[in-house]
């Protein structure tokens, strides 16, 4: 048997012919190397067969030389297909167009919800994400990471605490925390002031009550500071007190740092590679070759595509190779002594809140061994030692 | 006469040199299987073809296939291959 394979490729016409001497006509046709196939008769003097397309057109020729009438009933394979499809195109076209069209709005921002800002701040917000390209109708692949909108928010608007963004399907869902939120007014129960530290006290700023210590007075931890008891020896008002006492503490800090550090910097070199990745393989897109860095840092950035509710298994993803090099700072005696200074004022701020002063330092004892300096320093601060202290009425009586 | 002759070599040659009779001496090679395929090589023409008969031209005489349901599946100057209920094959001569 033939392959039909290739005849089906090149189109297949089916003819019938009728008339006086049709198996004289199959003959002349075999002969002259006409395949034929499929033969079937219909009736005495009808036949049908199958011929290529390419020889259909000889067909004519040989008809006229027998008395045989033909038709063709039947047109198969590929070039009539084609034909056919290009003449139905239009379904084809509507329904990929269809599918393109979800996608695409699968993919886009369809909403942008704020909450917990009040109005301006509202507007703000607004304001800053159409900066960065967060708007409606925008798709998502040009769009920042949730973590980056993040970031960019609490960064360029100062209102606001903590933003969390969260992308649900194609809406941005915003949770704001501001700043400036109304404060719940603080009910203070009477109570006096007292130190929670010893120290010398250098300034006072007493709002409410009665300062029972002068300046340069030295305190221990628990003695009176402002008293909350107010009046007369005949009628005795408490009330909250209120203020802040500054004194001069001391703190006494041991730091070490070595002498010689590494620590890995960024070149400013990068390469940004981006790649279509399919469930097993990925395919580039941008950024081929070697990275041609010795040593780097990778940060990938995938974003899924979507359609519709689902998340298909193709992702887009942006990989920054950042190179680095491992730097080398030798300290001597000196820079490192500094170096160590600096790191205990951090440190102490650390410790006790931003707003403390350091008066002054002395280191007490300094030491290098092990490629190490060790510092121990003695601090002078000024900080507030106010604590309060609720008055418990029956003490007092 | 000279014919005849040529006839007498060709049948001598086969007997005695072992080659196939078909290749000496223009004869069908038919295969068959079972009812349903004939298959018929050195054939010469087709006579006349229905569904219920096939006559095929042959080198000395002719080949009368009867049967029903017969649809030529491939045709070739000399092969054919048909396909249907065979009932009988007949020769003609």
């Amino acid at each position: 048997m033939k392959n039909q394979w290739l005849e089906f490729y090149k189109g297949i016409v089916k003819v019938r012919t009728s008339g006086r001497g049709i198996e004289r006509f199959i003959n002349m046709l075999t002969r002259d190397g006409i395949s034929v196939w499929n033969v079937k008769s219909h009736g005495t003097h009808a036949l049908t067969f199958e011929m290529k397309l390419e020889d259909a057109k000889k067909l004519r020729t040989y008809a006229r030389k027998s008395e045989c009438k033909i038709e063709f009933i039947k047109r198969k394979g590929l070039p009539f297909m084609q034909k056919r499809m290009l003449k139905n195109s239009g379904f084809l076209i509507g329904a990929i167009g269809f599918i393109l069209v979800i996608f695409v709005l699968s993919n886009m921002v369809w909403g942008i919800e704020i909450k917990g800002a009040n109005p301006a701040t509202e507007y703000k917000m607004m304001k800053q994400l159409k900066e960065i390209g967060v708007k409606k109708g925008k798709l998502q692949f040009f769009i920042d990471t949730p973590e980056g909108i993040q970031r960019h928010l609490t960064n360029s608007i100062e209102e606001i605490t903590w933003v969390g963004v969260e992308l649900k399907g194609t809406t941005y869902h915003l949770q704001v925390v501001e700043k400036n939120e109304p404060e719940k007014p603080e009910y203070v129960s009477p109570q006096n002031l007292v130190a929670k530290k010893k120290g010398t006290i250098v300034g006072m700023f007493v709002e409410e009550g009665l300062p029972v210590v002068k300046i340069n007075d030295f305190v221990k931890p628990g003695d009176l500071l402002v008293s909350g008891e107010m009046g007369n020896d005949v009628k005795v008002e408490t009330v909250a007190a209120k203020g802040e006492v500054f004194a001069e503490t001391w703190y006494k800090s041991d730091v070490s740092y070595p002498l010689k550090k590494t620590s890995q910097v960024y070149t400013g070199n990068e390469k940004i590679k981006h790649s279509l990745n399919f469930d097993l393989f990925r395919l580039p897109i941008w950024g081929f070759g070697k990275i041609g860095f010795e040593q780097y840092e990778v940060e990938e950035n995938e974003k899924k595509f979507k359609f519709l509710k689902w998340e298909l298994p193709i992702s887009y993803v942006e990989k920054t190779y950042r190179e680095s090099e491992q730097m080398t700072k030798v300290y001597d005696h000196k820079e490192a002594i500094e170096e160590a200074k600096k790191l205990a004022r951090n440190k102490i701020k650390n410790d006790l809140g931003e707003n403390v002063e350091i008066k002054g330092e002395n280191v007490l004892h300094q030491a290098v061994d092990n490629g190490k300096v060790t510092l121990s320093i003695h601090f002078q601060i000024i900080e507030n030692i106010a604590e309060g202290q609720p008055i418990i009425q029956g003490d007092t009586e | 006469m000279a014919k005849k002759w040529g006839q007498l070599l060709k049948s001598w040659m086969t007997k005695n040199m072992e080659l196939p009779q078909d290749v000496m001496m223009d004869l069908p090679r038919i295969t068959m299987i079972g009812q349903i395929h004939i298959y018929i090589e050195n054939h010469r023409g087709l006579l006349a073809f229905s569904d219920k008969e096939v006559r095929l031209l042959l080198e000395q005489g002719q080949l009368l296939i009867k049967g029903n349901a017969f649809v030529i599946k491939t045709i070739l100057p000399e092969e054919i291959l048909l396909e249907g209920k065979i009932d009988q094959v007949i020769y003609i001569t």
